[in-house]
């Protein structure tokens, strides 16, 4: 039954255009410039530290690297990032 | 975003920034939000302490999560109305300033400040106000130990018999009086037996008489002193001869009363000038401004002396006030306004013309409102030093009559 519902929801994206971050429970990151990181949707945090955030997410972790960062606001499957943001990798495991 | 919502509505409600200490401390500040707590600028210090803001209402939920999870607490930083209310009530004496500035306002807020009176003359304002001084109400006694505004109103129309209605209302720490006077009809006092005799010379004009017996006729000549209406009526006189012993029961004695229109005249000599000098201003002026102790005065504004050819000066001066005593220092001002000396000539007619309206101004003065000037005349003319003399001739129409009280005992 599960392994049906992960092979529906792709599809349904695909052909009947939901948006893909509800229906694959994928975090939805929204980055301005390279000040502010917003990431709805993530499953929990996992490390983070003045030069690192690390967010859980469905398969694998979202890692945010920089300096100076500030969690400007934590909600539950929501975070405000704050500072000089470098790069951001998805790692799968 | 609603980081900005968040911040402010807790400065309402305070919040706090607390230091967490242990492994993964920012573990702690996810399940916090998890909970459903909402944290904000969550910065890691090092490997074992992170720091975040909660709001002060969610420390008692924060304390529940931790018996579960040991982690060190600690709150670094208190912030927002609640610590800041906190704070203040901790200073003795801000609160005591604070009390006594309340209890300041309360009390002058109770003290009758000003008493305004309006809709009656000066005079009797002065009454009312002597009057409310006796009821004890002042500028400065409290309010509270007044009588309802009913009661003083009553009072006040019971004691001033000038008064027809007095309204009286307080708002806030005036007292409005607002009164209206009564017009008193002078009762007439009953008047005794009197005769009305002639005080000028004159011809009867006309003749109206509403008491007493007339004496004369219209076109009589009178002096002085003649009598002109009596007070004694003699009811038969008719049959004065018939019944000659009943004729003293018989009279009656009336207060005459009557109009009596006389022509009078009046000679009057009037001497004009034919050169006459009035000042005018020029409405060129200066302000100064001294302050006045005793009787040195020292100048406080306008200093230059206007270029005038000669000067009005008029000076006003108002005493200083201190809340309500006179100071003894005063401010004069002083206006200067520049004059000009004018010199008109006139000719011989016109200072005939000028002499005859100011001879009968004066007249009128004299002779008051009821008499008539008919006509006048130039019974001589001269001119001499620069003057001219006039003889003029009045005739004038006016009541003549006056009261001469009868004594019943003669």
């Amino acid at each position: 039954m599960k392994k049906l519902q992960q092979g529906l929801r792709p599809w349904l994206t695909k052909y009947l255009a939901f948006p893909s971050d509800i229906m694959l429970e994928l975090p939805r990151i929204t980055v301005v410039g390279q000040i502010h990181v917003y990431i709805e949707n993530h499953k929990g945090l996992a490390t983070y530290s003045e030069s690192e955030l690390k967010l859980k997410m469905n398969k694998g972790y979202v890692k945010i690297t920089g300096s100076s960062f500030v969690l400007k606001m934590m909600l539950p499957e929501e975070i405000l990032l704050e500072g000089e943001i470098r790069d951001i990798t998805f790692v799968t495991d | 975003m609603g980081k900005e919502i968040i911040n402010n509505k807790s400065h309402l409600t305070g919040y706090v920034t607390i230091s967490v200490t242990g492994s993964l401390p920012e573990r702690f500040f996810q399940t916090c939000a998890n909970e459903g707590i909402m944290v904000w600028n969550v910065k890691k210090k090092s490997v074992k302490i992170c720091e975040g803001t909660i709001k002060l209402s969610d420390v008692q939920q924060l304390r529940k999560i931790n018996r579960r999870k040991n982690y060190k607490i600690k709150f670094t930083e208190k912030k927002g109305y609640p610590f800041f209310l906190r704070r203040i009530t901790k200073k003795k004496e801000l609160m005591f300033a604070l009390v006594c500035s309340l209890l300041l306002v309360v009390f002058l807020s109770n003290i009758i400040w000003k008493i305004n009176i309006t809709g009656v003359p000066k005079d009797i304002e002065e009454k009312i106000s002597r009057k409310l001084n006796d009821y004890g109400i002042h500028s400065g006694t409290w309010i509270f130990t007044l009588d309802s505004p009913n009661k003083i109103q009553r009072e006040l129309v019971e004691d001033i018999p000038e008064l027809l209605w007095v309204g009286v209302h307080q708002k806030g720490t005036t007292f409005f009086l607002e009164g209206v006077e009564k017009t008193i009809v002078k009762e007439e006092e009953p008047l005794g037996p009197r005769n009305l005799i002639a005080s000028k010379k004159g011809i009867i004009k006309k003749l109206y008489v509403s008491n007493g017996m007339p004496k004369v006729k219209v076109n009589d000549y009178v002096k002085p002193g003649d009598l002109l209406v009596s007070g004694v009526i003699n009811e038969n006189e008719q049959d004065e001869k018939e019944e000659n012993k009943e004729e003293q029961s018989k009279k009656k004695y009336v207060a005459a009363e009557g109009d009596i229109t006389a022509t009078t005249w009046y000679e009057v000599i009037v001497n004009v000038p034919l050169t006459a000098s009035h000042e005018s201003l020029t409405g060129e002026q200066e302000k100064r401004y001294y302050a006045k102790l005793g009787n040195f005065k020292l100048p406080i504004w306008g200093f230059s002396d206007p270029d005038y050819q000669s000067v009005h000066r008029e000076r006003k001066e108002t005493p200083l006030y201190f809340l309500k005593w006179k100071m003894p220092v005063k401010i004069v001002e002083m206006v200067l306004s520049e004059k000009t000396h004018n010199k008109n000539k006139r000719t011989e007619d016109e200072a005939v013309q000028v002499g005859i309206m100011q001879a009968k101004k004066e007249l009128k003065i004299k002779l008051g409102p009821e008499a008539k000037i008919l006509s006048e005349k130039v019974l001589h003319e001269s001119k001499e030093n620069g003057k001219v003399k006039l003889n003029l001739y009045f005739n004038v129409e006016e009541d003549i009559a006056t009261a001469q009280p009868l004594d019943q005992g003669d």
